[in-house]
């Protein structure tokens, strides 16, 4: 995941995913899915792309740049700003809280030193909250990059982070 | 229809409305916050909420279906806790920083409608508000919005205008939860989001937190006059909300008209112009005192630079005015003399001045931009199909036409609420639109296929279309065998169009002719709508035949949704039309050619009026620059700064022996005037305009004049009467000979006695809130929204054969001008 993105990389992707999943409105979300998954987060510049791609006025479609952007900051899973090179979440739901998931919550903000939806300034972590990822037997949960832990306690925490450089 | 009882009452509600709905149609009020009846139903804030029988839980009313037997309370003890509740925790995010003046002085808000059911509910507004804003107050820099989201609660209706009514799509909800808020496109300016300042979800913000920028602290209205927009020709009803602080009131801000009795082409929208583009009304620049050269006071002859202004009283100045032109009329003619009328004077002044020409003076010099830009536009319909205007109107074909062909109009910046309604046409309905145009313009975002064809090749555009149509075998027989005059020369020339060869012409190619040609064919009927892009003086009139020829061939003329429908420039250019400001015409389109129609108005006036049609405003101009024309008389035309030949129209006035301009804002021609007699702007003035579609409004006095001007209608009598009772003038006394006017409504009685088109309108009934498109024969009329072809023209319509002009390269040169 880096942060810098090219035109042309971003053009490449929104082409392959909107190639992938259809010029439909009921496309956007895996669309952007695709981007965010690409880049770690999903540049400003993207959703002006993807409306270009998708408008069909004459055939009652008009999608606007709100139209994205209510989409892309509604989902947890998107991220609007760049990230660092991992991107560690955490579960916020009731479920995880109530078996420890404070104190882990406490330590993750404590280790990395940042606020969640914060990148760290040498850009090695961005920090994410999210809503029950429907684990919640193995909670407290978090999430690195593609790796899920379960039963996080305070102290596994900085084991966990030290295998991502 | 379903019966439900609804606080012990029952009442019998059609299938699709919804519990809300059938309670007002009880006459009950449920409060509602993020429901609008003019937007799509959101169900979010809650407030609406409703005690039914059989249901655990309070049930939100705005998007309840009605159902049988349903047994509903909206007052019940539960309901108004449940609606405390909800009120508490609205205002617990709303923050409110008190820059509104409320009594006089900065406050609290409290007009909006949160405050107002807080007070119904008796929520204590003060004790439950945030404490502390959570976002900057003014946070966007639009010029006409004001922008605080401390006090936005999520009801979304501006998200929902935006959308639903402007087409732009600028706001979203966005986020969710704690965070959620609305934002401008990907959480960017306004304006940068393609907010096009429309202010419409101002018009629909309940709170306050969306608001007009350039009144935030203006405080409460003294005085709500409703009256008609003066800028373009779709005639949007508004509010002018006046002051009484200082003497005669002022203007603080423009609203949308709410009131539902009076009909209106644009219910609560505006656009930009007319919303936000008020503050000339009381602008410094303002001419406010009469003005003479001082060599008329000094009776010596004219300096070349024409010398000095002097400011003095009315009747100074309306003696010198009418001294100079009556010295015109008695050494050299009536005919000496030129009238210059505007398409955004009133009806009554238009009408004034065409009899202060014509009856007077003893001249038909008179026209008005018209033959500028708008008369190619309408002659060329008038000859073809005997009707000189829209021939449908504005939301018959938002709502019926199938498909649209718009050319030479930039249609949302011209009329920006027609515009509008076309949008939503297209993304509703899905009807397909064809937007032809050299350069790119914005309502060419929605078209089904956009044209860029070369300028001035709009006549082998049409003609390659119908060539198309003829080949295809889609032309519509009956309306052929209805109208053959002129068929058989018609095909002939069309038959020459060839689609290669009008590819070649117009820069197209082929296969977008054959596609637009089956669009247009396939999806009837068709409206075809166009503007001044197509008036050029050399291809215009031709290029309007054209549209004619291919709506009669199409079968598109009579039917709903179809038509021809030209959008003149100005907001009351059909008017001045229809009250005889040109050459030759009299007003209710009667020929100054034709002896009948004169001889009425030469019995109605007293006078006799000149057979020889009169010089259009071009030639009347370069005539006055050589001496021909002596004496001008201008009102309500910046013709230096609207015409693309500027240069030579300021040698012609320069040369003019005398000129008197009656303006409101200074422009280039007050250099050339030799009197000055300040007039007033739409709000200090009460009459009639002519909308676009030949719908006839009020505009109603808001404030007193500013200064010592005067209204226009009164400026015009003024003069008339000095020059008839000057040396040499005599009118025999006839119904309408007199000039004694004193109020508009006595001119329009005048102008319905003689304009068949208008005999059946009357103050009485635009007060009333009536929808009237001329003609109106009597005053039981309704009035003709569907207007049919060969109105004026026994019912013919005629085809006509229009050849493509070899292209003029220096007419299509750019050329300095400046847009008003
Ligand atoms: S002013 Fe008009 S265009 Fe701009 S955001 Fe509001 S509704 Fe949309
Ligand atoms: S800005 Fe106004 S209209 Fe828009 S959601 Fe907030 S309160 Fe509602
Ligand atoms: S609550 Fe954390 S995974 Fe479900
Ligand atoms: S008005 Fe019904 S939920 Fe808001």
């Amino acid at each position: 995941m880096s942060l810098e993105v090219s035109e042309n990389q971003l053009d490449a992707i929104i082409r392959a995913a909107i190639e992938k999943h259809g010029d439909q409105r009921d496309a956007l979300i895996p669309i952007l899915g695709e981007i965010n998954q690409a880049l770690g987060y999903i540049p400003g510049e993207a959703l002006g792309k993807i409306r270009r791609c998708i408008n069909t006025p004459e055939e009652g479609l008009f999608l606007a740049d709100s139209h994205l952007y209510s989409i892309a900051s509604f989902y947890h899973m998107y991220s609007l700003k760049p990230v660092g090179r991992h991107i560690v979440r955490y579960c916020e739901s009731a479920p995880c809280h109530v078996v420890g998931g404070r104190q882990v919550i406490q330590r993750l903000h404590d280790f990395l030193g940042l606020a969640p939806g914060e990148t760290s300034a040498d850009g090695r972590w961005t920090l994410f909250q999210t809503s029950c990822l429907g684990i919640c037997s193995v909670g407290p949960v978090i999430v690195v990059d593609d790796d899920i832990y379960g039963h996080v306690t305070p102290q596994r925490v900085s084991f966990i982070l030290a295998k991502y450089r | 229809m379903i019966s439900l009882t609804i606080n012990g009452q029952t009442v019998e509600a059609p299938e699709n409305y919804t519990v809300l709905q059938a309670a007002e149609k009880l006459g009950i009020t449920i409060p509602t916050l993020c429901y609008h009846k003019n937007l799509s139903p959101f169900g979010g804030c809650r407030l609406c909420v409703v005690e039914v029988q059989g249901a655990r839980l309070p049930m939100t009313s705005c998007v309840l279906p009605v159902s049988p037997g349903l047994v509903v309370q909206t007052e019940s003890p539960a309901v108004i806790q449940y609606r405390r509740a909800i009120l508490r925790i609205l205002l617990t995010n709303y923050y409110d920083a008190g820059y509104k003046r409320t009594n006089g002085k900065f406050d609290l808000d409290e007009d909006n409608e949160l405050m107002h059911w807080a007070r119904v509910y008796e929520v204590d507004s003060r004790k439950f508000m945030a404490k502390k804003p959570r976002f900057p107050i003014d946070s966007d820099p639009n010029p006409f919005v004001w922008v605080d989201m401390n006090k936005c609660i999520q009801c979304t209706r501006c998200v929902r205008a935006c959308a639903e009514v402007q087409g732009r799509f600028v706001w979203s909800q966005s986020y969710r939860g704690y965070k959620a808020r609305i934002v401008a496109g990907a959480d960017t300016t306004m304006l940068q989001a393609r907010c096009e300042s429309c202010g419409a979800c101002v018009a629909y913000c309940p709170t306050g937190a969306l608001d007009n920028k350039m009144s935030v602290g203006a405080g409460r209205a003294d005085r709500l006059i409703r009256t008609t927009c003066t800028y373009c020709g779709v005639g949007c009803q508004l509010v002018l909300n006046v002051k009484d602080d200082v003497p005669g009131g002022r203007v603080i801000r423009v609203t949308s008209n709410t009131d539902e009795s009076v009909a209106s082409v644009n219910g609560l929208h505006l656009c930009v112009k007319g919303r936000y583009g008020y503050e000339f009304i009381h602008s410094s620049q303002r001419v406010t005192r009469p003005r003479v050269r001082e060599y008329l006071l000094d009776g010596t002859p004219r300096p070349k630079e024409r010398g000095r202004w002097v400011e003095v009283d009315w009747d100074t100045a309306l003696n010198a005015a009418a001294q100079g032109l009556l010295r015109a009329r008695n050494q050299h003619g009536g005919q000496a003399i030129g009238v210059l009328a505007s398409g955004k004077n009133t009806n009554e002044e238009n009408y004034l001045l065409n009899k202060l020409a014509r009856q007077a003076l003893g001249t038909n010099h008179i026209d008005c931009c018209s033959h500028i830009y708008h008369a190619p536009l309408t002659e060329g319909l008038n000859e073809a199909l005997g009707i000189p205007a829209m021939s449908n109107s504005f939301d018959d074909i938002a709502s019926r036409a199938n498909s649209l062909l718009v050319i030479g109009s930039n249609l949302t910046e011209q009329h920006p609420v027609f515009g509008a309604h076309i949008r939503q046409a297209v993304l509703r309905r899905k009807i397909k639109m064809i937007v032809a145009n050299p350069d790119f313009t914005n309502i060419a975002e929605y078209a089904a296929l956009p044209l860029y064809h070369r300028p001035n090749t709009e006549t082998a555009l049409i003609n390659g279309l119908m060539h198309i149509i003829l080949e295809r075998g889609w032309e519509d027989q009956t309306c052929i065998a209805k109208h053959p005059n002129g068929f058989a020369e018609f095909r002939a020339v069309v038959a020459k169009y060839t689609p290669q060869k009008v590819a070649k012409i117009t820069g197209l190619s082929v296969e977008d002719l054959y596609q637009v040609a089956e669009i247009l064919a396939t999806n009837r009927p068709t409206a075809v709508l166009w503007s001044v892009g197509l008036a050029d003086p050399s291809t215009g009139r031709g290029n309007v035949q054209s549209l004619a020829n291919l709506q009669l061939l199409l079968g598109n003329l009579d039917v709903p949704g179809g038509g021809v429908n030209p959008l003149g420039g100005q907001n009351n250019i059909q008017g001045a039309c229809d009250m005889g400001c040109l050459p030759e015409l009299l007003p209710g389109y009667r020929r100054v050619a034709d002896e009948a129609a004169r001889a009425q108005f030469e019995r109605a006036w007293g006078t006799t009026i000149p057979a020889e049609t009169g010089l259009p405003a071009a030639q009347m101009l370069s005539a006055a620059g050589q001496g021909r024309i002596k004496a001008l008389y201008l009102y309500g035309e910046d013709i230096l700064n609207t015409s693309t030949l500027g240069a030579q129209l300021r040698r012609d006035l320069q040369a003019c022996e005398f000129v008197v301009l009656q303006e409101i804002l200074p422009s280039e021609a007050t250099r050339y005037a030799d009197v000055l007699l300040p007039g007033v702007g739409f709000a200090e003035k009460s009459g009639t305009y002519t909308s676009a579609e030949r719908r006839i409004q009020m505009i109603h006095q808001a404030i007193e004049p500013i200064g010592e001007a005067r209204p226009d209608w009164r400026i015009i009598a003024d003069v008339a009467r000095r020059i008839l009772t000057g040396e040499g003038r005599s009118i025999r006394e006839t119904d309408y000979s007199a000039w004694d006017y004193e109020t508009p409504e006595q001119i329009f009685h005048e102008i319905a006695a003689l304009t068949p088109i208008y005999a059946g309108v009357s103050y009485e009934r635009l007060e009333r809130g009536e929808r009237l498109q001329w003609p109106v024969d009597t005053a039981e009329h309704p009035g003709t929204p569907l207007l049919h072809c060969g109105y004026f023209s026994e019912g013919q319509a005629r085809w006509t054969p229009v050849e493509q002009k070899p292209l003029d390269i220096e007419s299509s040169k750019p050329q300095e001008l400046t847009l008003v």
